[in-house]
């Protein structure tokens, strides 16, 4: 046969090889048969990565006591205040025992009280001193965060908080990474007295420069030496230095205070906390720093007069783009570009939203609030978010006090059951836990959270973000977490769920079947294998034809 | 100040004995297991006494690119079982310390001696190192002072290396990228490169007859001059 026929037939094979190779292309997606993949259970066997909802460090704390002299209030909650913490803040790093101050990580010049200028029984010249710390940090020795805080499980964004100034370890213990109690988020709420004559100073601790703007509170626009008082951005604090602000506030009320430098920046960072001013009564020993926020465990003489208790609720929220610049290098001048001039904050989202500086679940272990029936409850809400917020208690509606600072007159002092709150907004709330079918609709462990449906996520799942809790008594176990919900709590206690690695209905046992995670498809090795040795004749077959018309030419 | 000092010394004699009692704390300052007299456990005697004045603060970094805090200082040496004075000097408007670590626990609970100034100002502590060939971490541990560069060594018989990240001594571990300054020269010098590496082997083979006569003869005189040399 002549060679030209046998080229002929041999392109004529090929062209129905090829033919038949498109047809066997195995693709990554394909329709499933008569049978879809099946149910895959996700990691509900692994128990490594779920956590204890309570780890119950120190059920000490939670006991109403005294100490120094300090009244303090019962706390039912999983992780309560330190009450030394509490101690020290109402009588002053200067005036309590070096047994006391040993129990807590202050300074021992942190929080210097003095002076009874009205003789009313409570010190009037108010010394704070604040630092800035840096929260799960980058480090030059390798790759993991130091100082952490995480605000839900495996979840541990960059943070910048205003601490009350501490001494030694910032770490738990020297073979830890995680910070102290006293160095976490929120920005500590600070008390004082109208009228107290309050020196605020910031040391700078930081690497970048901060300063404290005090937002609505009553402030002369210099200090008493002619400097800045009003914290604006051309009389930054600078690392290593500090800046002393005076205040007597003659008005009463929730307002803030916050860094503003790169304000966008360092306030969506967390440098803002709330900054409470109560009325000036006899004997009036204000517990200047609520660490943490949430209950207060020593309200002041007024806020007892109508109050059965009384929280603090600090929402915030973090963009993961912008706190991720900070734990990606070490150098000051690359982070300070990267944030001030590459990260830019119009076109960024908001992905955590915290409660307290926690998320949930972690807002279970600190952010609940505990009540019993026929309470009623003051609540400083304040907005330190980048949006809006919707704030929706469930099985309440609860009355407007005040908004930002100002006592709501009677047309203002609605009810309702969903608040909104713009950004730096504050709202004083009462809660009335009498079930009357409008405040309350009985004893309940009732959500409270932001309706606007992302501040309810972390990262997009849910649930997560800024829900909390209010339980009443009967509902709480002795770790002051909600009775009859193990099932939930195993499941959201976990770093592979906020790692988006769990079915969110792989643990109920009925519907883990028909709602667990489809699998993925076998490989269909025959069509594999048929393409294979198909395409690998094609390329065979071409080859000798090529050879075959080489040596015709020739 | 001086009074302060003076408080501090009588205070570490007073505290000696019980090595977790070490501990003195006021409104300036913190100094946790200071040890001027009691001698490691192999130590016969304090082999010399070393008088080290260490300064930090901000204005240290400055000698270091890339760098927030720092001490004046990166690295000592001292001799086996040596006494250390440090003279602790806080440039600085905040709090800073000086922690050693890897001590031996009998002696430094959590094997540590902790010096911290509240402010600017500063203190005075001795201790007394172990015989053994160690290199010591010595750095801040507010957060973000060790890791902006506020971390040094301290060397007992040359050490046993050097730690990672200490400015102006060591690389760090993770470190930080920076941008490459590529311009149009840059490339014109790449591009330039790539085709000198290209026309080499060309110019080579066009030439290899006059370059093969070229080795051949320099070849014979090389080894008619070595001949003749030996001869």
């Amino acid at each position: 046969m002549p060679k030209k026929y046998i080229i002929l037939l041999i392109l004529i094979l090929i062209a129905a090889l090829t033919t038949a190779v498109i047809f066997l292309v195995p693709s990554a997606v394909e329709t499933a048969g008569i049978d879809a993949p099946a149910t895959v259970y996700g990691h509900g066997e692994e128990t490594s990565s779920v956590e204890k909802p309570c780890s119950n460090e120190h059920p000490e704390w939670r006991a109403a006591q005294v100490i120094e002299g300090v009244n303090i209030e019962a706390s039912s909650l999983c992780e309560p205040d330190n009450p030394f913490d509490v101690a020290v803040a109402v009588k002053g790093t200067n005036n309590v025992s070096m047994a006391t101050l040993m129990q807590t990580h202050f300074a021992q010049d942190a929080l210097t009280m003095s002076d009874d200028v009205d003789g009313d029984g409570d010190p009037d010249v108010i010394r704070i001193k604040l630092e800035v710390v840096e929260l799960n940090g980058a480090t030059p020795d390798d790759k993991l965060p130091i100082n952490t805080f995480d605000i839900a499980p495996g979840i541990q964004p960059a943070l910048w908080v205003f601490a009350p100034k501490s001494s030694g370890m910032a770490l738990k213990n020297f073979n830890s990474r995680v910070a102290n109690p006293l160095l976490r988020a929120p920005s500590p709420v600070i008390r004082v007295e109208q009228g107290d004559k309050v020196y605020i100073t910031l040391e700078n601790t930081h690497y970048l420069p901060h300063t404290i703007h005090l937002h609505g509170v009553d402030h002369p626009w210099m200090n008493s030496e002619g400097m800045d008082n009003d914290g604006m951005e051309e009389h930054a604090v600078f690392p290593g230095k500090q800046h002393t602000y005076e205040i007597q506030p003659r008005h009463t009320g929730t307002m803030l205070y916050h860094c503003h430098v790169q304000t966008a920046q360092h306030l969506g960072m967390g440098m803002a906390g709330m900054f409470i001013i109560e009325e000036n009564r006899p004997n009036n020993w204000v517990q200047t720093f609520n660490i943490g926020a949430g209950q207060v465990r020593h309200p002041t003489a007024a806020v007892k007069e109508k109050f059965s208790q009384e929280y603090d609720l600090h929402y915030q929220s973090v963009d993961k783009s912008l706190a991720k610049i900070v734990q990606e290098a070490n150098d000051p001048r690359l982070i300070a570009e990267r944030m001030t001039r590459q990260h830019n904050l119009t076109e960024s989202h908001e992905n955590y939203f915290m409660l307290n500086g926690h998320s949930f679940p972690y807002t279970l272990r600190d952010g609940s609030v505990i009540a019993d029936e026929n309470e009623t409850i003051k609540l400083h809400v304040a907005n330190l978010q980048k949006s809006a917020m919707a704030l929706h208690p469930h099985g309440h509606k609860v009355t407007a006090l005040a908004y930002d600072g100002v006592d709501a007159p009677v047309g203002l002092s609605v009810t309702r059951d969903v608040f909104d709150i713009a950004p730096a907004q504050r709202v004083d709330l009462e809660l009335q836990t009498k079930n009357d079918g409008l405040h309350s609709y009985g004893a309940g462990a009732w959500m409270f959270h932001d309706h606007v449906p992302t501040g309810a996520t972390t990262d997009g799942i849910e649930p997560g973000g800024n829900i909390g809790l209010i339980i009443y008594k009967s509902l709480v176990d002795e770790q002051g977490m909600p009775k009859g919900h193990l099932e939930m709590l195993d499941q959201v206690f976990s770093k592979d769920y906020y790692a988006k690695k769990v079915a969110v209905w792989g643990g109920n046992k009925e519907f883990a079947p028909l709602l667990g995670d489809a699998g993925l498809l076998r490989p269909n090795y025959l069509r594999i294998i048929l393409f294979g040795l198909v395409a690998g004749l094609i390329i065979g077959l071409l080859l000798v034809v090529s050879r075959l018309l080489k040596r015709k030419s020739l | 100040m001086k009074l302060i000092i003076i408080l501090v010394f009588y205070s570490l004699l007073l505290c000696s004995p019980v090595a977790h009692s070490r501990m003195f704390m006021n409104d300036k300052m913190m100094i946790m297991n200071a040890n001027p007299d009691k001698l490691p456990s192999d130590c016969p005697k304090i082999s010399e006494e070393v008088n080290l004045t260490i300064r930090a603060g901000h204005k240290h970094a400055l000698k270091f690119t890339g760098k927030m805090f720092a001490f004046d200082q990166q690295e000592w040496n001292v001799k086996p079982c040596a006494k250390i004075n440090i003279t602790f000097i806080n440039d600085d408007q905040i709090r800073h310390q000086i922690m050693v670590h890897g001590l031996p626990g009998y002696l430094y609970p959590d094997g540590m001696v902790h010096l911290e100034l509240y402010g600017e100002g500063q203190l005075q502590a001795s201790f007394i190192v172990p015989s053994k060939k160690k290199t010591y971490l010595v750095h801040c541990e507010l957060p973000q002072h060790a890791e902006k560069g506020m971390k040094a060594q301290l060397k007992v018989d040359g050490g046993d290396g050097d730690l990672p990240s200490i400015p102006g001594i060591s690389a760090a571990v993770n470190a930080d990228s920076y941008t490459v300054d590529w311009t149009f020269n840059t490339w014109a010098a790449l591009v330039m490169c790539i085709v000198l590496g290209f026309a080499l082997p060309l110019v080579l083979i066009m030439n290899a007859a006059s370059l093969k006569a070229i080795a051949t003869k320099l070849w014979i005189t090389l080894k008619t001059r070595w001949k003749i040399k030996n001869q």
